[in-house]
Formats: C-alpha cells, sequence, structure tokens
C-alpha cells in the first residue's frame, strides 16, 4: 500500500533538515518503523550519552500518535523498564498538528528535565525526590554504562 | 494496512495480558519484566470444564524469536500434560499439529494460540485421555 504524502513529506524534511542531536531513519522494509538516537541534552544526568529508540506510525497516523519506546537502558523517572514513556503529547495531548519531529524534540526535552511529579517508573521516581542527588549520580552512570556509541564497523 | 514491527505487537500483547481483557481462561505474560527484548513469556491454560483437565492449570513458556510476528512462537509445557500434540519427554508443541501455529498467520497472537490449546484439550479425541499427576513438570 503507498505511504500517506504526509509520512512521506516527514520522512524527507528529517533527513534534509535533521534537528541537531536527533537523527531517525526509516526501515528499508518498513517505511513507517524508525530507528531513532537522541543525543543527552548538555548539563543533564544524560550528556554524553546516546540512545537509540524505536518509533512506528500506526495505520491511523496522524490521527493517533506515533508508538515510540527506548531500546537503550535508561534511568528515569519517565521512562519504565521496558523503554515505554510517560509523557502527556504521546498520550491525551495528542494533536495531529504535532509531527515525528516534535515528538522527537520533546523526548529531547523530557531527559533535560525529568518529571518525578508524573512517574511511569514508581521505583525511579521514589528514589528521585527522596534523594535527587543520588538519583542524578545513577542516571549518569547507567548514561556511562548502557547509552555510550557503539563502534562503527570498519568500511 | 501499516505493518506493525515485532516490538510493538509484543507490547499491544503485554498490555492486554497485564489488562486481563483477553479470555479469562488463559493468562500470559512476560518471563522477565525487565527484558527489553520482550522474548521469553510464561502463559497459563486453565484446563476445559468436562474433561480430564478440568480444574487444572497448566503453564507454559512461549519463545517469541527475531522473526516473531511473521514466524510463530515455539511452545512448550512446563506442567506435565498427556497430549498427541506435545512431546512427551520435554512438553514442547509439536507446530505441525496444531492448526494455528501449522497455518500461522501474522494476525495470531499467543493469546490465539493458548485459546487454541484449551479447546485442542478439550476435543474429543483428547479430553478422556489418563494424564501425568497433577503438578508434576518437566526437567
Amino acid at each position: 500500500m503507498a505511504l500517506p504524502k504526509r509520512i512521506i513529506k516527514e520522512t524527507e524534511r528529517l533527513m534534509a533538515e535533521p534537528v541537531p542531536g536527533i537523527s531517525a531513519i526509516p526501515h528499508e522494509d518498513n517505511l513507517r518503523y524508525f530507528d531513532v538516537e537522541i543525543h543527552g541534552p548538555a548539563s543533564s544526568p544524560y550528556e554524553g550519552g546516546i540512545f537509540k529508540l524505536e518509533l512506528f506510525l500506526p495505520e491511523d497516523y496522524p490521527m493517533t500518535a506515533p508508538k515510540i519506546r527506548f531500546l537503550t537502558k535508561i534511568f528515569h523517572p519517565n521512562v519504565d523498564k521496558l523503554g515505554r514513556i510517560c509523557l502527556d503529547v504521546l498520550k491525551n495531548n495528542w494533536s495531529p498538528a504535532l509531527q515525528i519531529r516534535t515528538i522527537l524534540l520533546s523526548i529531547q526535552a523530557l531527559l533535560g528535565a525529568p518529571n518525578p511529579d508524573d512517574p511511569l517508573a514508581d521505583d525511579v521516581a521514589k528514589h528521585w525526590k527522596a534523594d535527587e542527588q543520588a538519583a542524578i549520580e545513577k542516571a549518569r552512570e547507567w548514561t556511562r554504562t548502557y547509552a555510550q556509541p557503539q563502534p562503527q564497523p570498519a568500511s | 494496512m501499516a505493518k506493525i514491527p515485532r516490538n510493538f505487537r509484543l507490547l499491544e500483547e503485554l498490555e492486554k495480558g497485564e489488562k486481563g481483557l483477553g479470555a479469562e481462561a488463559c493468562s500470559y505474560g512476560l518471563e522477565d519484566s525487565e527484558d527489553l527484548l520482550m522474548s521469553n513469556w510464561n502463559g497459563t491454560i486453565l484446563g476445559p470444564p468436562h474433561s480430564v483437565h478440568e480444574n487444572r492449570i497448566y503453564s507454559l513458556k512461549m519463545h517469541c524469536g527475531d522473526a516473531y510476528p511473521d514466524q510463530p512462537p515455539t511452545i512448550q509445557f512446563i506442567s506435565q500434560i498427556n497430549l498427541p500434540a506435545v512431546n512427551p519427554r520435554n512438553g514442547v508443541v509439536d507446530p505441525k499439529m496444531l492448526p494455528c501455529l501449522a497455518q500461522w498467520k501474522r494476525e495470531n497472537t499467543m493469546e490465539t494460540i493458548l485459546i487454541e490449546l484449551r479447546r485442542y484439550m478439550a476435543a474429543p479425541a483428547n479430553k478422556k485421555l489418563q494424564q501425568p499427576p497433577e503438578g508434576s513438570t518437566y526437567e
């Protein structure tokens, strides 16, 4: 089946004018399925990390939000152990006026501003509220352990 | 139709299983709730009524490989059971003997398989087969 024009346009723009610190590349065999990488924002516990995510545009996109989750382990109060993300614009506040680009920017912003008052990962949020410094240190440690750039295979 | 990728399909199945939206007589969930690859699952089947299986609870393991749902998962009983489609030594279900596995379709889910297995247990040819002691498991 032909890919809707809207998705083609968005994909072209993502490739032509990528957002700094974010890449999204569609799979050749499924143009609704993207490999995403987000660089941890500066002066956040995720700085220096490269986080892999996967994104899928469901049949009724843009009437429903993209589906997205982290593939890289991350210690963050709004991301659960399976990488699912708690973010208003992915749920009730989704609007067809939003795009893949805006969603990825929102996720990058969420890395810069964890919100333990609206948690998905209860244990992480508790840790965050009880001892923010220790939680931030743990987030840094996980970034160093799990979110390091993979060495590129020699070409 | 948009072709839903493996991981998002498994997340949907997980959410359905967690919310208990599926059939009451079967349940399933991730073996390890932190497994980002979501490969290994546990399932249970409540033995169908009016059969030797009535009131028994059967546990099984399901493995969804990289090619799921284009390829079916592998299914293995943990609880011992006597059924023609189940290997008596290790509990592995022979995919050739269960139609939903033999003629696998991408729309089939782990729930489809559990429900069909339960129906298979209640089939006239199988419902009176002598069974191992309740609660016994394969090695």
